[in-house]
């Protein structure tokens, strides 16, 4: 598979959020903010990057009887890593995240490229998958936690888009929105998409 | 038996690089997160007594019940007032209440740090509608939680759907300015 593509298709094709519905519930969870839907995606991918090269790696080295306990290992090595790093430079976003880092471990997306993708291949195909996959779920994310912002608050990261006029529907950035906007992106997504697919 | 020993022998490996790795992290990061914790507590109480410029940690006799600790505020020597910090118990955990309170007798602010009460009820706590019931009033009174409409000072309004939370923070200001009539006056 050439190496543009893998990348497209963790970022488009294959979209973890949008057409894998992987790692639903730091996607419903954090998405009540652009930022911290961008945070969330952003430490995600960096753990997805992390845990791809090592398990490509050592791949040879791991039995495959025990080839879920070690990427777990690898994975929360990551995870707890990003966790200590966010609270020492970024507090800010580590206060709004904080509760979900420690889930990026149970996040089957990850565990998901690591068994699909990573045991499978060498190390460079790996980290391009990782960035896609990462990149697919960040953007994933941010759609859905702008538009949750926008209507529940009329602003994007922070910004006012909608005036004095728009009366904010703040069950947008209530769990029940969460479930709403993914479900019109979704249908949005594959609306737009469809052709596309068919194309392939 | 002898692949169980070989398995375990790899994943014994695995876990203990993951575990050095870890153990460097930490070591690198445990500094700045203490020094900005450290900040970070500084900056609260500075919030909570704005009159004062420099604050010292009170040496306190015997810490009792949820107060857990108190700095004295000084502007060019002189005390100005005292910041107290309690730790209620509240609806899911204990809560942070900060007090900072003058040396004439006022609350001259309260902040409530760290919690884990349910958010959107009692996580309202943190509000400042809430939280400015208490300011610039006397340290001698004891606070009282309502439910229904408030008619005087020492009222409270309760939070609608988090009475206990409520109370929480109140037991808090109320050890706090206990604390400051009982001994923290009286230096």
């Amino acid at each position: 598979m050439k190496i543009g593509r893998i990348f497209t298709k963790g970022l488009i094709f294959d979209n973890p959020i949008f057409v894998q519905l992987l790692g639903m519930c730091p996607t419903l969870a954090v998405t009540n903010s652009a930022q911290n839907a961008l945070g969330m995606g952003l430490a995600t991918t960096a753990v997805l990057i992390g845990s791809n090269a090592v398990i490509s790696l050592i791949k040879n080295l791991i039995p495959s009887k025990i080839r879920i306990p070690a990427f777990v290992v690898v994975i929360a090595t990551f995870v707890t890593m990003i966790g200590m790093l966010m609270k020492a430079y970024l507090p800010d976003l580590d206060k709004a995240l904080g509760l979900f880092i420690p889930l990026i471990v149970v996040n089957c997306l990850i565990l998901a490229r690591a068994e699909s993708f990573a045991s499978k291949q060498t190390i460079f195909p790996s980290v391009v998958d990782g960035v896609g996959m990462g990149l697919g779920f960040t953007l994933g994310l941010t759609i859905l936690g702008a538009v949750r912002e926008l209507f529940g608050l009329g602003t994007v990261f922070g910004v006012t888009i909608l005036g004095d006029f728009f009366q904010p529907a703040s069950i947008m950035t209530l769990p029940p929105g969460a479930f709403l906007a993914l479900g019109l992106l979704l249908a949005l997504f594959n609306k737009l998409t469809a052709k596309g697919l068919n194309e392939l | 038996m002898r692949d169980i020993i070989r398995l375990g022998l790899i994943l014994l490996l695995i876990t203990s690089i993951a575990a050095f790795v870890l153990g460097m992290t930490n070591d690198f990061t445990k500094v700045i997160i203490q020094e900005r914790a450290e900040q970070a507590n500084v900056e609260a109480i500075q919030a909570l007594l704005t009159d004062a410029e420099d604050f010292n940690k009170v040496e306190l006799d015997s810490i009792e019940g949820i107060i857990v600790e108190s700095y004295e505020g000084t502007k060019n020597g002189v005390i100005v007032g005292y910041t107290v910090k309690t730790k209620p118990q509240g609806y899911g955990g204990t809560v942070e209440v900060l007090v900072g309170m003058t040396i004439d007798g006022k609350i001259s602010g309260v902040k409530v740090g760290e919690h884990t009460e349910t958010p959107g009820l009692g996580s309202k706590i943190a509000d400042a509608s809430f939280i400015d019931q208490y300011l610039d009033k006397a340290t001698n009174l004891v606070f009282l939680v309502r439910k229904d409409n408030v008619t005087s000072d020492e009222e409270i309004q309760a939070i609608s759907g988090a009475t206990i939370s409520s109370e929480a923070v109140t037991d808090g200001v109320n050890a706090a300015t206990q604390l400051f009539e009982d001994v923290l006056k009286n230096r």
